[in-house]
């Protein structure tokens, strides 16, 4: 009987009481967010050894009681990597809900919003063409510029709304670059502390929980990877490239508009540095997470969405204002552009878009036609009609018929400043040798003015072509304004005979402009006609019609160069598919494989050409692969799957940062009644060691007290 | 398994936030009544509901269109209605006054009558629909397109041109919406036959003055060719020796051709004599140059390919032998003109004139009939589209209301299940049994 037992009792009672602090601090923090539990490791104490006093009583060494050989952090690393993953891909995807999300319903489809303003615009031109009059009606006049207004509202409130939001996600994107630096501070400092505590043999567990919790945090904002190191601070990297190392922080800057190699803006964070860094360096890979969330919106959703808007739009006004300026208005007056740009030097966008007419007088609904002119005769000799089919060479149910020789010469037709020639034949086998041939072959020359037989009047109606969908009329044209009027003259004089304009009883525009004086009646109504075929037409988007500055010689991988300036040409995309010198033999669709921008827009594009175009020159211009309504349908398509694809990945991946955390949880979290059991066989083993020591006071007593007195 | 005491917490507030958030979509889906709001809510069926929403309302316009077609066509041809009655009552007119009994009074009286039918078929052919006269062609005058000159009227004017109105649906088809003056009066026909104005202003002439009218009765060229000599020359330089009419001159023994126009005012006649090198033109000439003596004139309709000889009375014309000749030659026949004009015979060309005239009204009438069918078939169809397309919409925006509340109720359900749950599982720790 000893005081040992008192001693190796009082330390039991020491690490119970250890493990009851423990057992506290985990209850105390069962809700601290980052908290990982510990437990107390319990071990034997190491034996006294070599005691002759043992070795002589006893059996040999005995146990010393027990202690506290540590204080352990229950917690998974290898689940953090998994956790920051899946909590950066929610994180991405749930900022790109939230703002598609308002986007969606800010351009307010399908119930609202541009389709149902260029639905509205449509239907008023469709009661144009069908008003009294051809057009005359003022009231149809006035509908057709409100609903043009509103359209080009509609327009400008997409764009602005688009614009808006890119303002935004700078914004935003720039208060979690602030945040992100605050994080990175505080790993820093924690990573110093650890290191420290380590360096003494202390167990930081606390300064552990509160880093990786930040950690946590900094994987909302950006992908990073993380590695302990031995000194037991972490490693925080981007892509390899540190974040933290130690206690060294770096910083990154503020989000900035860069430029990608091809030229394009583009939305990127670099580090900070001093002097920043270049506006062409490739900026920081972000990964996943809110930042990198708000780049792709910005690079590919916003901006994406923005251009095709603004290609809507130019496309819609280029095909419009075609229209409308190869058109006369209600006075005879040659018709102006119907949508132009608010600010008059830049090219027309979604957000660059008004009505340029105000008067509904002013709406060009006619065309030059000389259906009701005075120039044009019928061509019938009087009591006959003219078989159309039929030979006209000495056909005498025709007024001035060619002799039986025939005529040949060449038309020289002007219009949109393009004056293109079309040599014809009476001869029998050639192309003008019945009244059809000479029309169905003038029309196929895409000359900018079609020709048609009208039966009643017995004459041959010549009539602008407003909109050339064609191309081949476009690519004479070139950068030439439109305009309404067309001359159509026998140039050179004919060959053979008196030539074929007295032949179909047209020799009185001669060389006479087609003008309103001379030309069409006041309710034609041709260029209302030809708006509302726009609508289901094909049309080039964007809106492109130009010439290459280069030549391609050799077919096979080519860049060829684009005249800098308007026609604006600075809404071509990679993927987008031109026609190459249409109205050739050598006419052929490209799909652009690369682009070259510089500030005025597209510099060059490449793409794979089958022929060769040996002279620079040839024209350029968008296929004509689908109609407006349908490319606005495709553009309102990706907002809204990319929306879904925001709102489905937000949920499976919150989901999945769920599941995983759990499973961390199951390891590092709290248990309140796992800690309560753990709280009573604490506190039983601390009853059983304090009631062990009354049991030993007593036997001492007993021993020092009690035993028989020496007397 | 382990479960730490805040996953506990953790996934309970998540699940009923997931249950909150579906009840709410499925409150949003039945409220509005339709299971697409937004482009994400169906992104693959997008475009077609913004390419179906703009063909209804393109529909419901073309629909609207056909409508004022359908009226327009619907105005002309009660237009063309009243235009038959007003000739059927010329006709009978003319049947009346065709007697030699009539009183000059009572002819009058017969010739006022026309005169007011004149009048009215005026006023149909200035027939406006819409601010738009009807039968002006597509040359839209602000003003009346027939004009009248005279007092009483003697001749028209028409300022309109021959091109039928037509208007263009928006699939593309374009369909006539008026006659033309032509194929309603007869104005400027094909045949050279005379229009409802000119017969009616011959018919009331005839009756109210006794002036009588011998015109070619056809069109004096012989089809497939004209009476033109060289291609821009006027038409009254053909010679008469020409192939190109119908009847071939035949010369009397002298190689000339000769015909007499005798009437009352010279009951001998005057005889007038052309050589195959003559022409129209010295025909009218040579018998206006002798209009004091005989009271006829005579002018040549270059469209008609007509001679047109008006007296003041009743006048024949009869070929006769030129000086020194044995046998006539048969000009009268060359010009299709007849032997003898008077208010009787005059009369009777005119109802023959009314009823080709009324014969062109009858047949565009059937003609317009027609069209009344096809913008009718047309609007249906439109009508059809419309309902298809609106169907079409329905499928893609409309939700399955039974199908949404079914789930807003399992929702529901689930959620009251969550909220027990939680209060359950949350309330109790082994806390609550310590001693």
């Amino acid at each position: 009987m000893s005081f040992f037992g008192l001693s190796l009792m009082g330390k039991s009672l020491d690490a119970f009481q250890y493990a009851l602090n423990a057992t506290s601090d985990n209850i105390a923090n069962v809700n601290t967010p980052g908290a990982s539990r510990q437990i107390v490791d319990l071990s034997q104490a190491p034996a006294i050894v070599g005691s002759p006093f043992y070795a002589a009583h006893g059996p040999g060494t005995s146990g010393d009681g027990v202690t506290v050989s540590d204080l352990q952090r229950i917690h998974a690393d290898s689940y953090d990597s998994l956790f920051r993953g899946a909590s950066a891909s929610q994180n991405f995807f749930s900022v790109q809900q939230n703002q598609l999300n308002a986007l969606q319903g800010s351009l307010g489809e399908p119930n609202g919003g541009i389709n149902t303003q260029y639905t509205a615009f449509q239907t008023a031109i469709n009661q144009l063409v069908a008003q009294a009059g051809g057009g005359s009606s003022t009231s149809s006049r006035a509908n057709v510029l409100a609903q043009a207004q509103a359209l080009t509202q509609a327009l400008n409130q997409a764009s602005n709304t688009i614009t808006m939001q890119k303002a935004q996600v700078f914004q935003q994107a720039g208060a979690i670059v602030t945040k992100a630096n605050g994080v990175l501070d505080q790993i820093a400092a924690l990573n110093q502390q650890i290191r420290a505590s380590t360096a003494v043999g202390d167990n930081p567990n606390t300064f552990k929980d509160q880093r990786d919790q930040l950690i946590d945090q900094l994987s909302q904002y950006i992908s990073t990877q993380t590695s302990i190191q031995p000194d037991g601070s972490t490693l925080v990297t981007v892509n390899g490239q540190a974040l933290v190392n130690d206690a060294v922080v770096y910083h990154l800057a503020q989000p900035a508009i860069g430029t990608a190699a091809d030229g394009t803006q583009t939305f990127k964070v670099d580090f900070a540095s001093n002097p920043p860094a270049a506006a062409n360096a490739p900026g920081v890979p972000l990964g996943s997470g809110q930042l990198a969330g708000f780049a792709d919106l910005y690079n590919n959703k916003l901006t994406t969405y923005g251009t095709q808007l603004d290609n809507f739009a130019s496309s819609l006004a280029n095909e419009v204002n075609r229209v409308t300026q190869a058109g006369y208005d209600q006075n005879g007056i040659a018709g102006q552009a119907l949508f132009q740009p608010i600010v008059a030097s830049l090219p027309i966008t979604a957000g660059n878009i008004k009505v340029g007419i105000a008067n509904p007088a002013q709406l060009p609904a006619a065309l030059a036609s000389t259906a009701a002119g005075t120039l044009v005769v019928p061509l019938n000799s009087a009591n006959n009609k003219v078989d159309t089919s039929a030979q006209i060479n000495n056909n005498q149910t025709l007024a001035n018929p060619p002799a039986a020789a025939g005529t040949t010469g060449t038309l020289t037709v002007t219009v949109d400043g393009a004056a293109q020639t079309f040599a014809y034949s009476s001869v029998a086998g050639g192309n003008a040798d019945t009244i059809d041939n000479f029309i169905s072959n003038f029309n196929g020359a895409h000359l900018g003015v079609s020709a048609s037989f009208d039966v009643p009047s017995q004459r041959v109606v010549f009539a602008r072509d407003p909109a050339n969908t064609d191309l081949t009329h476009r690519a004479a044209q070139g950068a030439n304004p439109t305009t309404p009027g067309f001359t159509i003259a026998e140039l050179p004089a004919p060959t053979t005979g008196a030539g074929i304009l007295a032949a179909v009883g047209a020799a009185g525009i001669d060389s006479v402009p087609q003008s309103s004086a001379n030309a069409f009646g006041a309710s034609d109504n041709g260029a209302a006609n030809a708006l509302l075929k726009i609508f289901s037409a094909n049309v080039g988007v964007p809106a492109l019609q130009t010439v290459s500055a280069t030549a391609v010689a050799a077919p096979g991988i080519n860049t060829i160069a684009l005249p800098a300036g308007p026609p604006p040409v600075n809404n071509v995309r990679v993927g987008d598919v031109l026609t190459i010198d249409a109205g050739t033999a050598n006419q052929e669709n490209v799909v652009v494989s690369a682009i070259n921008i510089n500030g005025a827009g597209v510099e060059s594009i490449t793409a794979t050409f089958a022929n060769a175009h040996i002279a620079a020159g040839f024209s350029v211009s968008s296929a004509q692969t689908q109609s407006l309504g349908q490319y606005y349908g495709q553009t309102v398509t990706q907002i809204g799957l990319d929306a879904q694809t925001a709102i489905t990945g937000t949920q499976t991946q919150t989901n999945l940062t769920k599941n995983i955390d759990q499973v961390r949880q199951s390891i590092d979290g709290i248990n309140i009644d796992e800690e309560t059991q753990n709280l009573i066989k604490y506190q039983n083993a601390y009853q059983a060691a304090a009631r062990t020591i009354n049991v030993l006071d007593s036997l001492l007593n007993t021993v020092v007290n009690s035993l028989g007195i020496v007397h | 398994m382990r479960i730490a005491t805040s996953t506990i917490y953790n996934n309970q507030s998540a699940s009923i936030d997931d249950l909150v958030s579906q009840q709410q979509q499925y409150g949003a889906t039945l409220s509005s009544g339709k299971q697409v709001n937004v482009p994400s809510d169906d992104p693959t069926q997008i475009a077609q509901d913004l390419s179906v929403r703009t063909a209804i309302a393109q529909g419901n316009q073309t629909s609207s269109n056909v409508q004022s077609i359908s009226a327009e066509l619907t105005t002309v041809d009660s237009a063309l209605s009243s235009l038959s009655s007003v000739m059927q009552k010329a006709r009978s007119l003319a049947v009346q006054g065709a007697s030699n009994a009539l009183s000059p009074a009572q002819q009058q009286a017969i010739a006022n009558q026309v005169d007011g039918l004149l009048q009215q078929a005026i006023g149909i052919a200035n027939t406006q629909y819409a601010g738009k006269y009807v039968f002006a062609g597509t040359a839209n005058p602000q003003q009346k397109p027939l004009l009248t000159s005279g007092q009483p009227v003697s001749g028209v004017t028409f300022n309109g041109n021959l091109n039928a109105q037509s208007q263009q649906l928006n699939n593309g088809q374009t369909i006539q919406t008026s006659l033309t003056i032509q194929q309603a009066f007869n104005y400027q026909s094909t045949d050279g036959s005379p229009d409802v104005f000119q017969t009616l202003i011959t018919l009331r002439d005839t009756l109210s003055s006794g002036a009588v009218v011998d015109a070619s009765a056809a069109a004096i060229n012989k089809p497939s060719t004209s009476l033109i000599g060289t291609p821009v020359a006027p038409a009254t330089s053909s010679l008469l020796s020409s192939a190109n009419f119908a009847t071939p001159l035949q010369t009397d023994s002298t190689g000339s051709a000769s015909f007499t126009i005798a009437s009352g005012l010279d009951p001998n006649g005057t005889t007038f004599t052309f050589t195959p090198a003559s022409t129209i033109q010295n025909v009218v000439t040579a018998i206006n140059a002798q209009t004091a003596t005989t009271g006829v004139s005579a002018t040549f309709d270059n469209h008609a390919q007509k001679l047109i000889l008006t007296g003041a009375g009743s006048f024949q014309v009869k070929d006769a032998p030129s000086p020194g000749a044995t046998n006539a030659g048969n000009l009268v026949e060359v010009f299709g003109v007849q032997p003898q004009a008077d208010v009787v015979s005059n009369l009777s060309r005119q109802i023959g004139d009314l009823d080709t005239a009324l014969a062109g009204v009858v047949n565009s009438r059937s003609v317009l009939g027609g069209n009344i069918q096809t913008i009718t078939s047309i609007g249906d169809a439109t009508d059809s589209q419309v309902v298809n397309n609106t169907k079409v919409q329905s499928g893609i925006e409309d939700a399955d209301i039974a199908k949404v509340i079914s789930q807003f109720s399992q929702t529901q359900t689930a959620l009251q299940a969550a909220y027990g749950t939680t209060t359950r599982l949350e309330g109790k720790t082994l806390f609550d049994y310590l001693p």
